[in-house]
C-alpha cells in the first residue's frame, strides 16, 4: 500500500516543496474534550488535562500559554501518544488529524499505526537539547534513523536528505558534522539538531514543547527566527508550547490560555492581547513590564484573580456569567451537566473569542461551537505587519 | 588512547605494591614472620647439637631475615621487579643464579673492644677476565665455598659472644639492654660502658676476639668472592641498560621452601586452572543476568521481573562454601545421585583420553574436552549463581534509568518502534553501567574461585595460596597475590578499554 | 480551606487537578524522610520475612544459654536427709548473658509499651542503651583478662599482689579489684552518656543512665568466663540420689560425648544405652543430630546465634566508621589528602579482598575479635567511595556555595548538612556488607582458619564433609540453611531499603 504510506506523500512533497497538497480550509488537527489523568498511587487520579479543545490549520501558529504544570505538554504529547500509560490514560476525547483529507483520530491509533504518524506526519521538538539526543550516537546516526524509517530511501539519498536538513536549519559544514557526537555541540546547535531531525521527513505539523526555554536569549531569537521560516516555506502548522508572551506576540496566530488543565481562554493573538477577558489572562498581561509605563512594581497575577471585581467584567456578566476559576468555590446557581467537567463551559463571549466560564444558570442550555480559527496573520491585511 | 593505556599500566605498579606490601606486612606480623616456612623446613625447631639460637643465627643470615621488614619487602620487590638496579645477575647454563653477594654486617659490640673495624686482606689470586670459562667457574666455586665456611664461622662465633655479652649486662645490672631469650638489644648495649672487672669480661673478651678474627676471615673470603664474581665466570642475565646500574630480567618469583621447586614452576601449573574457572564463568554470568535484566526492566511489576529479581536475591543469597559442600555431598557423593566427579579438574587416567569423544570397545567413551567440562560443571555452577543478582539487578536499573530519559522521548517522537527503542537506544546506553559493573564482579569472582578451587580440590592458584597459608609460605602467599593482582587490573583495563569505546563521550587526551 | 471540608471532598472525588492538590486536597501527608523509607519497606513481603528471622535470632542470640543448656534448671540432692535444691543453670550465667537477657526482655517491653516518647525516640534510647552496656562489657571483659593474664598496669597488679588473701575467701580481694574497677567503669561511662543529648534537658537522662548504669554494673560484677561444657550430671543422677530438671536442650554447645558421636537428627541418645545407665538427661533426642565430637547440633547452632548477629554488627560497625571518617576526609581536603587516600581505596578495590581477608584470617591470630576487626577493616571502601562522591557532588552546589558567601564555614555546611545526606547510601549498603561479613564468616570457618574457640555456623557446615571424606548431611543442611537464611534476610532488608531511598528509582517509577 505504498500509495497511501505517509512517506510516500512526504517524498512527494520533498520533490516539490512549493507545491501545496494541503488544503488549508480544512483543520490539521483538532483536539475535541481532551481529558488525560494519571495514576498517583493510594491517592486519587491526578486529572492533568480536562476538556481541552483546540484546532490547529495549516500554516497557521497556536499558541498554548500557561503556568508549569497546567497541562500544556501534555495535551501536546498526548496527541502523539507520548503520555506514557500506565499511570497515564486517555479519559475521553479525541484528537483529529487530518492525513490527506482523511480524519484520523490519533488517540485510538494501535501503537504500530502511530508509528507512522510520528515523525513522519507529525512532528515534536523538546525543550532540553541537552539531554534530548542521544549520547552514544552520532548526530548523522540520528538524524538518518528518522528518514530511513519514514522514506524509502537509499542510505546515501538518506545522507543527502539529513545535510540538506541540517543546511536548512543553519548548521555550517553540515556534511562533516554528520558523524559528530551531540556532546561536541553547543545548546543552540543541538536545537537545531532536534529541528533538522523533526523536519528531515517534512511534517504537516509540528509540536514544539518550549523550544528555546533552555537557551540564551540571542540564540531563541535565532531559533524562533528559523521556525518561522521554516513554516512560511513548507506549510505546517505548529503548536507552540510556552509561557513567554514575548514569544507569543512574535510568533502565534491565535492564542490558547490555559490554566489546571482546562482551557481558560481561546482567540486570535489580537484579539487575545487587546481584550482579554479572563481575569488569569489579564493577570498574565499585567504582569509583563512594558516599555513605556513606569510603574514601582509590577502587578501580580493574585492581585487581579484576587479581585472579585474582575470577574464580572466579562461580557453577559450581568446574567450570571462567570469565569470559570478553580480557586474560588463554584457561584450558586450552578447548573452542571452530568458527567465530568461539567460545571464547565468553554463559551465563545464575543466573535471568535472563548473563555472558559462556570455552567451557571445563564449558560445551562448553552452550547457555543467550539473554538475553532482558521485565521493566519499573514492573510490578515488588517494586521500590522509583523512577520517578515 | 596509547597514552591512556600507558597511564592506566603505571597505575597498576602502585596497585600491585601496595597489595603485596600489605600481605607482607600481614605475614611479618604474625607468629614466625617472614621465614617461618624456611625455619620450618630446614628444621630449625628440632635443632640438635647445635643451639636453637645458632641455628635460627644461621637462617637469619643465609635468607637476611634479621634486616628490618621493609629492607626484606625492599628486597623482594627488587626480585620481582623486572627493572632492576645495580650488578646484574649471572646464571649458569644448568639454571642457577648468581647474585652479588650481600653486605656483611657489623660484628655486634665491635666499639667495646676495637677502635675501627678490621679491614678485608688483599683478594686472592685469581684467574683473569680473559681465562678459560671453566677455570673461572672453578675458582668461583672455591670461593664462594670458602666464604660460606667462614661465614658459618663467624655466625656461630658471634652468637656465642652474643649470650656472653647478655649474661654479663644482665648480671651487671643492665638488664632492660637484654631481650628475654638472651640476645642483646645492640642500640642499647652499645651506649653503656662494660664492667670491665666483672669475672665474666675476660670470657666475653675472648668471645669477642674469636668473632672478630672469624670477621676478618670472613670478608677477606668476601673480598675474593667479589673480585671472582666480577671476573664473570658465567653469562650476565637480562639486558643491561646502563652498565652496572639499570638492566632488565625475567622477574624472580622466588623459591618454595614448602615445596622445594621455584614457585614459578607451582604458578605455571597452577594459573590455567583458575583462569579457565574464570574463563568458563564470565560468560555465563553476562548471558544469563544481562538478558534477564532487560526482560525484567522492559516487563516491570510482571511475573518475569519479581521472579527473577527474587531467584536472583536468593541465590546470592546462598553461602558459596554452603553450595559447594551440598554440591559436593548431594550431586557428587556416590552415596546419593554421584553424577558427578568430586574433585579435579579431569579424570585420573584422562592423560589417555581422545581429544573429542568417541564410541570406543568400551561403550561410549567421554575424551579428554568432554572429560574437562563435565569435571567444570559443578564448580562452574558455584562460581557463577552469585553474579547473577548484583548484574541484572544493575542493568535492569540501568534500563529503567534510560527510558526516563529525554532521548528516548526523542526517539519515540521520531516514529521509531518499542524493540528498537529498548535495545537501540535503552540498552546501548545501559551498556556503561554493565561495563563499570564488571570492576566489581571480577574480583569478586575471582576470590570467589579461590574458595572453590577448595572446596573441589582444584589445584589452582587458590587451592594453592591455602596451602600456603597453612604452611606460611611467604613466597608462595607473596607471589600468588602478585599474579592475582595483576590478572585482575589486566581485566580492569580490558574493562576500561571497553568502556571507552562504548562512550564516545570519554576521550583520552 | 477547612480541614474537614477537604477531607470530605477528597473521598468524593474520582481525580484531582494541581489545583486541589495545591489546596492541600488528595495530598498524602508527609512523613519524613525515615517514616517514608520504613513504610516503603514494611511494604515488601521479603524484607518483612527478613526482619522477623533476624528477630528470631537476635531471641535466641540473647537466650540461647536458658534454652539450650547441659545445667539443670533445677538441681536436687537427695544424699542427705534433706533435699538440697540448687539451679546451677541461673549460677553457670556469664555476665553477657545476663546483660543480654535483661536486654532481650527489657528491650522490647521498653519499645512497645508507650510511654510518651514516640517510638523512634525510644528506639533510639535503647540502642544508646545497648551500645553503653556493650561498651561496659568490654572494658570490663578487657581488663579482667589482663588481671587474670598478669599483663595489666604495674600498679594494678601491685595492687593485687600485695593485698593479702584471707584465708577463708582467698578469692576475696581479687573480687574486691573486679568490683571496684567494674564500678568505676559502669560509673564513668553512664556519666559520659549524660553528654550525649538523647533527650532534650539533662536532668530527664538521670534516672535512665542511673538505670541502664545500675543494670550493667550489676551484670559485670557477675561471673565472666563462659561455661559451654557442662558437669556430667547425668553420672550424679545415674545414682539416684540426685535429680535435675532440665532446659528445652539439655545440652551445652561444647559438651561432647564422642559415645554419640553422628548421631541422625531425632535420634536418642537414651536407645544407645544399656538398660541401667538410662537417666534423665539423655531420654531427650538430638533434634538436629550430633556431629562427630557427640556435641548437639542445636544447641550449638542456638548458641552460634550471638556470634552470628556479633560477627556482622562489629564488623560492619568497624568498615562504617572506617569509611565515614575517611571518605569524609578525602571530601572535606580534597586535594592531595584526596589524591593519596583515593590511591589507597583504589588499591583495596582492584584486588579481590576476600583473598586478602583469607590471607590476614589465616596469618593473624585465631581469635573471634580479631576476625572481626579484619572483615572491618577490609570492607571500609565502598562506604568511604559513598561519603567522598557526596561530599564533592554537594561542595559544587549552588547552595552550599551560597552558605559559604553567607560566611558560614564550610566545615559546619559539610558536617551539619552533608554528611546526614551521605550518610542514606552507606547505612545501605551497611545492611549488604552485615550479610557479605555472614558470608566471610562462614568462608573462613569453612577454609579452617576461623578461630574455633566457640560455636559458629560457618564452623558446623566445615565439618559436614569431614577428614574422613564422609558426608553428614544434617551437618551440611541446618547450619548452612541458617547462614543462608541470615545473609538473605540482610539482603532484602538492604535491597527494599535501597529501592526506598533510591531517588533514581523513584523517579522511574512514576
Amino acid at each position: 500500500m505504498p500509495a497511501t504510506t505517509p512517506s510516500s506523500a512526504v517524498t512527494a512533497t520533498r520533490t516539490s516543496p512549493s507545491a501545496s497538497k494541503l488544503d488549508e480550509s480544512v483543520p490539521l488537527l483538532r483536539v475535541a474534550d481532551l481529558a488525560v489523568s494519571f495514576d498517583n498511587g493510594k491517592g486519587p487520579r491526578i486529572q492533568a488535562v480536562d476538556g481541552v479543545r483546540m484546532t490547529i490549520y495549516p500554516r497557521q501558529t497556536l499558541a498554548v500559554v500557561g503556568e508549569s504544570g497546567c497541562g500544556k505538554s501534555v495535551t501536546a504529547m498526548s496527541t502523539m501518544q507520548l503520555v506514557p500509560r500506565p499511570p497515564g490514560r486517555f479519559d475521553r476525547g479525541a484528537a483529529f488529524f487530518n492525513h490527506n483529507g482523511k480524519s484520523v483520530n490519533l488517540l485510538t491509533l494501535s501503537e504500530r499505526e502511530m508509528q507512522q504518524f510520528r515523525g513522519s506526519e507529525i512532528a515534536m521538538i523538546f525543550q532540553e537539547p541537552m539531554t534530548s539526543l542521544n549520547p552514544v550516537y552520532t548526530i548523522g546516526d540520528q538524524i538518518l534513523e528518522a528518514i530511513l524509517l519514514h522514506q524509502n530511501v537509499k542510505l546515501d539519498e538518506a545522507i543527502e536528505i539529513a545535510v540538506r536538513a541540517m543546511d536548512d536549519v543553519g548548521i555550517p559544514d553540515p556534511r562533516s558534522r554528520l558523524s559528530d557526537y551531540p556532546h561536541q555541540f553547543s545548546g543552540g546547535m543541538r536545537q537545531r539538531v532536534m529541528i533538522a531531525m523533526a523536519l528531515a521527513c517534512d511534517p504537516v505539523l509540528l509540536l514544539a514543547d518550549e523550544p528555546t526555554t533552555a537557551l540564551d536569549v540571542t540564540i531563541q531569537a535565532q531559533i524562533l527566527e528559523l521556525l518561522r521560516k521554516l513554516q512560511n516555506d513548507r506549510g505546517m502548522g505548529m503548536m507552540l508550547i510556552t509561557h513567554d508572551l514575548g514569544v507569543v506576540a512574535e510568533n502565534a496566530d491565535v492564542v490558547c490560555v490555559m490554566y489546571a488543565g482546562r482551557v481558560v481562554e481561546y482567540g486570535t493573538v489580537f484579539e487575545v492581547f487587546k481584550h482579554p477577558l479572563h481575569p488569569y489572562t489579564r493577570g498574565l498581561f499585567a504582569s509583563i513590564p512594558k516599555m513605556h509605563e513606569h510603574r514601582r512594581r509590577l502587578v501580580t497575577i493574585n492581585q487581579i484573580v484576587d479581585n472579585l471585581d474582575e470577574f464580572k467584567k466579562l461580557p453577559g456578566a450581568s446574567d450570571g456569567v462567570r469565569p470559570w476559576w478553580p480557586w474560588h468555590d463554584p457561584p450558586k446557581d450552578i447548573r452542571p451537566k452530568p458527567g465530568p467537567a461539567g460545571d464547565y463551559y468553554l463559551q465563545e463571549v464575543s466573535k471568535d473569542h472563548w473563555v472558559g466560564v462556570w455552567r451557571t444558570a445563564a449558560v445551562s442550555d448553552h452550547e457555543s461551537p467550539p473554538p475553532d480559527l482558521a485565521y493566519r496573520i499573514s492573510d490578515d491585511p488588517e494586521a500590522p505587519s509583523k512577520k517578515k | 588512547m596509547g597514552t591512556y593505556l600507558l597511564r592506566r599500566l603505571f597505575l597498576l605498579i602502585p596497585t600491585v605494591i601496595g597489595m603485596t606490601f600489605l600481605i607482607f606486612m600481614l605475614i611479618a606480623s604474625s607468629k614466625g614472620g617472614i621465614g617461618a616456612a624456611i625455619a620450618f623446613s630446614s628444621g630449625a625447631g628440632q635443632a640438635k647439637g647445635e643451639s636453637a639460637a645458632l641455628q635460627r643465627a644461621r637462617l637469619e643470615d643465609r635468607y637476611g631475615l634479621d634486616s628490618p621488614v621493609v629492607v626484606q619487602y625492599g628486597r623482594w620487590i627488587g626480585r620481582v621487579s623486572p627493572v632492576k638496579f645495580g650488578t646484574r645477575d649471572q646464571v649458569s647454563p644448568a639454571g642457577e643464579r648468581f647474585r652479588e653477594p650481600r653486605s656483611m654486617k657489623d660484628p655486634p659490640l665491635w666499639e667495646w673492644f676495637v677502635d675501627a673495624l678490621p679491614e678485608p686482606d688483599a683478594p686472592k689470586e685469581l684467574p683473569g677476565k680473559d681465562a678459560e670459562e671453566q677455570v673461572k667457574r672453578d675458582a668461583y666455586r672455591q670461593a664462594s665455598n670458602d666464604f660460606a665456611a667462614a661465614r658459618v664461622d663467624h655466625v656461630r662465633a658471634r652468637t656465642e659472644f652474643e649470650l656472653a655479652a647478655g649474661t654479663l649486662l644482665r648480671e651487671t645490672g643492665h638488664r632492660d639492654a637484654v631481650e628475654s631469650d638472651g640476645t642483646v638489644i645492640l642500640g642499647l648495649a652499645k651506649r653503656i660502658e662494660p664492667d670491665k672487672s666483672h669475672a665474666l669480661w675476660a670470657d666475653v673478651e675472648q668471645k669477642a676476639k674469636v668473632m672478630l678474627d672469624t670477621y676478618k676471615a670472613t670478608i677477606s673470603n668476601k673480598a675474593t668472592l667479589d673480585a671472582s664474581f666480577a671476573t664473570k665466570p658465567f653469562p650476565e642475565s637480562g639486558w643491561g641498560l646502563i652498565p652496572g646500574v639499570l638492566w632488565l630480567d625475567a622477574p624472580d618469583l622466588g623459591y618454595s621452601y614448602s615445596r622445594s621447586t621455584p614457585v614459578i614452576n607451582e604458578i605455571a601449573k597452577a594459573l590455567p586452572y583458575t583462569l579457565m574457572l574464570n574463563l568458563a564463568a564470565f560468560p555465563i554470568i553476562y548471558l544469563i543476568a544481562v538478558p534477564s535484566g532487560i526482560l525484567s526492566a522492559t516487563h516491570r511489576g510482571s511475573w518475569i521481573d519479581v521472579t527473577s529479581g527474587s531467584l536472583f536475591v536468593a541465590l546470592w543469597s546462598i553461602p558459596v562454601v554452603w553450595a559447594g559442600v551440598l554440591a559436593i555431598g548431594f550431586l557428587a557423593n556416590d552415596k546419593y545421585l554421584g553424577m558427578f566427579p568430586v574433585s579435579g579438574l579431569h579424570d585420573n587416567d584422562a592423560a589417555n583420553y581422545l581429544m573429542l569423544p568417541s564410541w570406543g570397545e568400551n561403550g561410549f567413551e567421554r575424551g579428554y574436552l568432554l572429560d574437562t567440562l563435565w569435571h567444570l560443571c559443578l564448580p562452574v555452577a558455584c562460581i557463577v549463581y552469585g553474579g547473577f543478582a548484583i548484574l541484572s539487578k544493575q542493568t535492569r536499573a540501568a534500563m529503567l534509568e534510560n527510558f526516563t530519559m529525554d532521548y528516548v522521548r526523542t526517539a519515540k517522537a521520531k516514529g521509531v518502534d518499542g524493540g528498537s527503542i529498548v535495545m537501540r537506544h535503552v540498552f546501548r546506553n545501559s551498556l556503561l553501567p554493565i561495563i563499570t559493573m564488571f570492576v566489581t564482579v571480577f574480583p569478586a569472582t575471582l576470590a570467589g574461585s579461590v574458595v572453590i578451587e577448595r572446596i573441589f580440590s582444584i589445584p589452582g592458584m587458590g587451592s594453592m595460596i591455602i596451602d600456603a597459608i597453612f604452611l606460611r609460605d611467604t613466597e608462595i602467599l607473596l607471589s600468588n597475590s602478585l599474579i592475582i593482582g595483576i590478572v585482575n587490573v589486566v581485566a580492569l583495563l580490558l574493562a576500561d578499554i571497553l568502556y571507552a569505546m562504548a562512550d564516545p563521550r570519554i576521550t583520552y587526551k | 480551606m477547612d480541614p474537614t471540608q477537604s477531607t470530605t471532598r477528597t473521598q468524593t472525588l474520582e481525580s484531582v487537578t494541581g489545583v486541589h492538590l495545591m489546596q492541600g486536597i488528595g495530598h498524602k501527608p508527609a512523613k519524613g524522610f525515615w517514616g517514608e523509607a520504613w513504610s516503603q519497606v514494611v511494604r515488601r513481603p521479603g524484607a518483612m520475612l527478613g526482619l522477623a528471622w533476624i528477630s528470631v535470632i537476635s531471641f535466641f542470640a540473647c537466650f540461647a544459654p536458658v534454652i539450650a543448656s547441659g545445667h539443670p534448671i533445677v538441681w536436687r540432692d537427695k544424699t542427705g536427709a534433706e533435699t538440697v535444691t540448687s539451679y546451677p543453670l541461673f549460677e553457670y550465667l556469664t555476665a553477657v548473658d545476663l546483660l543480654l537477657i535483661v536486654f532481650g526482655i527489657l528491650g522490647p517491653l521498653w519499645v512497645l509499651i508507650p510511654l510518651g516518647a514516640s517510638r523512634g525516640k525510644r528506639l533510639g534510647m535503647l540502642i544508646a542503651a545497648g551500645f553503653q552496656a556493650a561498651v561496659i562489657a568490654s572494658l570490663a571483659m578487657y581488663l579482667q583478662s589482663r588481671i587474670t593474664h598478669g599483663t595489666a598496669p604495674g600498679w594494678v597488679l601491685d595492687m593485687w599482689l600485695n593485698v593479702k588473701a584471707p584465708k577463708e575467701n582467698p578469692n576475696g580481694p581479687r573480687e574486691l579489684l573486679i568490683l571496684l574497677s567494674s564500678l568505676s567503669i559502669a560509673g564513668a561511662v553512664s556519666l559520659l552518656w549524660m553528654f550525649i543529648p538523647f533527650t532534650k534537658h539533662w536532668w530527664t537522662r538521670v534516672p535512665f543512665v542511673l538505670l541502664v548504669g545500675a543494670v550493667s554494673f550489676a551484670c559485670i560484677s557477675a561471673k565472666w568466663t563462659p561455661k559451654l561444657e557442662s558437669w556430667p550430671y547425668h553420672k550424679f543422677e545415674a545414682s539416684g540420689k540426685f535429680e535435675g530438671t532440665y532446659t528445652l536442650v539439655p545440652w551445652s554447645p561444647l559438651q561432647g560425648d564422642t559415645a554419640f558421636n553422628r548421631k541422625a537428627p531425632g535420634e536418642s541418645p537414651a536407645s544407645m544405652l544399656p538398660e541401667d545407665r538410662v537417666y534423665k538427661t539423655v531420654d531427650r533426642p538430638y533434634v538436629l543430630g550430633t556431629d562427630a565430637d557427640g556435641r548437639d547440633v542445636l544447641s550449638q547452632m542456638l548458641h552460634a546465634c550471638r556470634l552470628s548477629i556479633s560477627i556482622g554488627l562489629v564488623s560492619t560497625s568497624i568498615a562504617v566508621v572506617i569509611g565515614v571518617t575517611i571518605g569524609a576526609l578525602m571530601g572535606y581536603f580534597g586535594g592531595w589528602v584526596d589524591m593519596v587516600l583515593y590511591r589507597v581505596v583504589e588499591i583495596f578495590m582492584s584486588f579481590p579482598v576476600l583473598l586478602l581477608l583469607i590471607i590476614a584470617a589465616g596469618v593473624l591470630p585465631r581469635n573471634t575479635y580479631v576476625m572481626m576487626a579484619i572483615i572491618g577493616c577490609f570492607s571500609w571502601m565502598t562506604a568511604a567511595r559513598f561519603i567522598r562522591a557526596e561530599f564533592f557532588k554537594l561542595r559544587d552546589q549552588d547552595f552550599v556555595q551560597s552558605a559559604r558567601a553567607v560566611g558560614l564555614p564550610l566545615r559546619s555546611v559539610l558536617f551539619k548538612h552533608m554528611l546526614p545526606n551521605g550518610i542514606t547510601p552507606v547505612l545501605v549498603d551497611a545492611s549488604f556488607l552485615i550479610a557479605a561479613a555472614i558470608n566471610i564468616e562462614a568462608i573462613i570457618s569453612y577454609l579452617g582458619l576461623g578461630p574455633g574457640d566457640r560455636p559458629s555456623w560457618g564452623h558446623l557446615l566445615s565439618a559436614a564433609t569431614g577428614q574422613t571424606g564422609e558426608f553428614i548431611w544434617w551437618l551440611a543442611t541446618f547450619p548452612g540453611l541458617a547462614i543462608f537464611l541470615t545473609v538473605l534476610s540482610y539482603n532484602l532488608i538492604g535491597e527494599a531499603l535501597r529501592d526506598a531511598i533510591d531517588p533514581k528509582l523513584k523517579k522511574a517509577r512514576v
